[in-house]
């Protein structure tokens, strides 16, 4: 163990300490990428493919203020 | 579509493969500073975080005002994945900092204006997530952090490079990138104090023999702990200094740069090792390296969590929930 620390062997340990924290940083990163990737073409493909439902069309709805006395409101509603 | 993704693929896999040879550069390829030994390294790393970590703010700033202008969401989640970012890059260039002080200040944390200023950015940007998590309605969490991402983003080159090179006792060795405004020294009269980075400094008698003329200063400790007797020496006729004692405990040493025996004065100034070691070819080819390679890797950074966040909206949209 102690000869890992000598001068002459440190900066070799050292530079493969760094060198495993950064593969292992790249790894985890590679991989959570592609499923990112793969989540979004996912979520893109389901967009693409799911019928328009009863709730993904815009409804409006609009009153007419105003009115005069008696006449019913009027509303109308898209959807 | 595939060959922009391909692309992006080896992209990816470059800056591993980058960033790999950096590290066998930083260990491997690049000499040691004079005076600090392997410890030096390690401004491989420490520079370029920091630089890229005002870069994502810089980003983070851009969105948010796009944010504001366009009102898409998708602005919104660039700026929190370039805030994010730029926080895990400023903790980096902390943490080798505090490590790179142990080794030549020998304390990890001596609240010096540079270590205090990154402290309070840090602060800074962990108040805009802490914003962001304070708010449910995500169109007003939105709005508030982009306002706040800008407002933020003001303080960035005042923390960054104004305050340090301000203040007036700093150990931060700034003279290695930048003749900066602590570079210069101090012109002190015989009798007289002063401060040279955060060591008390008294010049008590300035002593010639042929050309030589050899100062003797007083140095006390932070908190006046101790006292050491320090003796830097000057040659005359070569126009040099000679002898260069080390601050107790320190890896800095004590120049004399000049004297005016007339006027009894001398110039005293820290020696920080170090200083301009970009001088140095394959110093400065690493490090060039490695800003680009810490670059690529922030926008690497950058679309991943975009996109996680672009994917976590898309779901709650479709749940009906809200993030």
């Amino acid at each position: 163990m102690n000869g890992l620390l000598e001068a002459g062997t440190a900066i070799y340990v050292a530079m493969a300490v760094a060198l495993s924290v950064w593969i292992g940083i790249f790894v985890y990163l590679w991989r959570i990428d592609a499923q990112a990737r793969a989540l979004k073409r996912e979520l893109q493909r389901e967009r693409e493919q799911r019928p328009l439902g009863e709730g993904d069309a815009p409804r409006a709805s609009v009153t007419r203020v105003g009115r005069s006395e008696g006449e019913p409101v009027e509303q109308s509603s898209r959807g | 579509m595939a060959v922009v993704e391909r692309l992006g693929q080896i992209g990816k896999l470059l800056i591993g493969v980058w960033i790999a040879g950096v590290a066998v550069a930083m260990f491997l390829v690049i000499p040691q500073y004079e005076g600090l030994g392997n410890a030096g390294r390690i401004v491989i790393m420490h520079v370029p975080t920091a630089w890229v970590s005002v870069l994502a703010f810089a980003v983070s700033a851009l969105f948010s005002g796009l944010y504001l202008w366009k009102r898409r969401p998708e602005h919104d989640h660039y700026a929190l994945a370039a805030a994010e970012s730029g926080f895990l890059f400023t903790a980096l260039a902390t943490v080798t900092g505090m490590i790179f002080s142990q080794v030549v200040w020998g304390i990890y944390w001596n609240w010096d204006p540079r270590q205090t200023s990154i402290f309070v950015l840090l602060l800074i940007y962990a108040a805009l997530f802490a914003l962001r998590s304070a708010i449910d309605d995500p169109a007003r969490r939105r709005q508030l952090s982009a306002v706040y991402s800008l407002f933020a983003f003001v303080t960035v080159p005042f923390l960054v490079f104004v305050a340090p090179r301000i203040a007036d006792s700093t150990l931060h060795p700034n003279c290695a990138f930048i003749q900066g405004s602590k570079c210069d020294g101090i012109t002190l009269e015989v009798g007289m104090i002063g401060l040279l980075g955060d060591r008390k400094i008294q010049l008590l008698a300035l002593e010639r023999q042929g050309d030589v003329v050899t100062a003797e200063v007083k140095v006390s400790e932070p908190g006046l702990t101790s006292e050491t007797i320090l003796r830097p020496s000057y040659d005359l006729a070569a126009g040099e200094m000679v002898a260069r004692p080390e601050f107790p405990g320190l890896r800095y040493q004590l120049g004399l740069e000049a004297v005016d025996l007339r006027a009894n004065t001398a110039l005293l100034n820290i020696e920080a090792p170090g200083t301009g070691l970009l001088e140095n070819r394959r110093t400065l080819f690493t490090f060039l390296a490695s800003i680009g390679g810490f670059t690529a890797l922030f926008f690497w950074l950058l679309t991943l969590r975009a996109t996680l966040l672009d994917a976590q909206w898309a779901l709650a949209q479709r749940g009906g929930s809200r993030v």
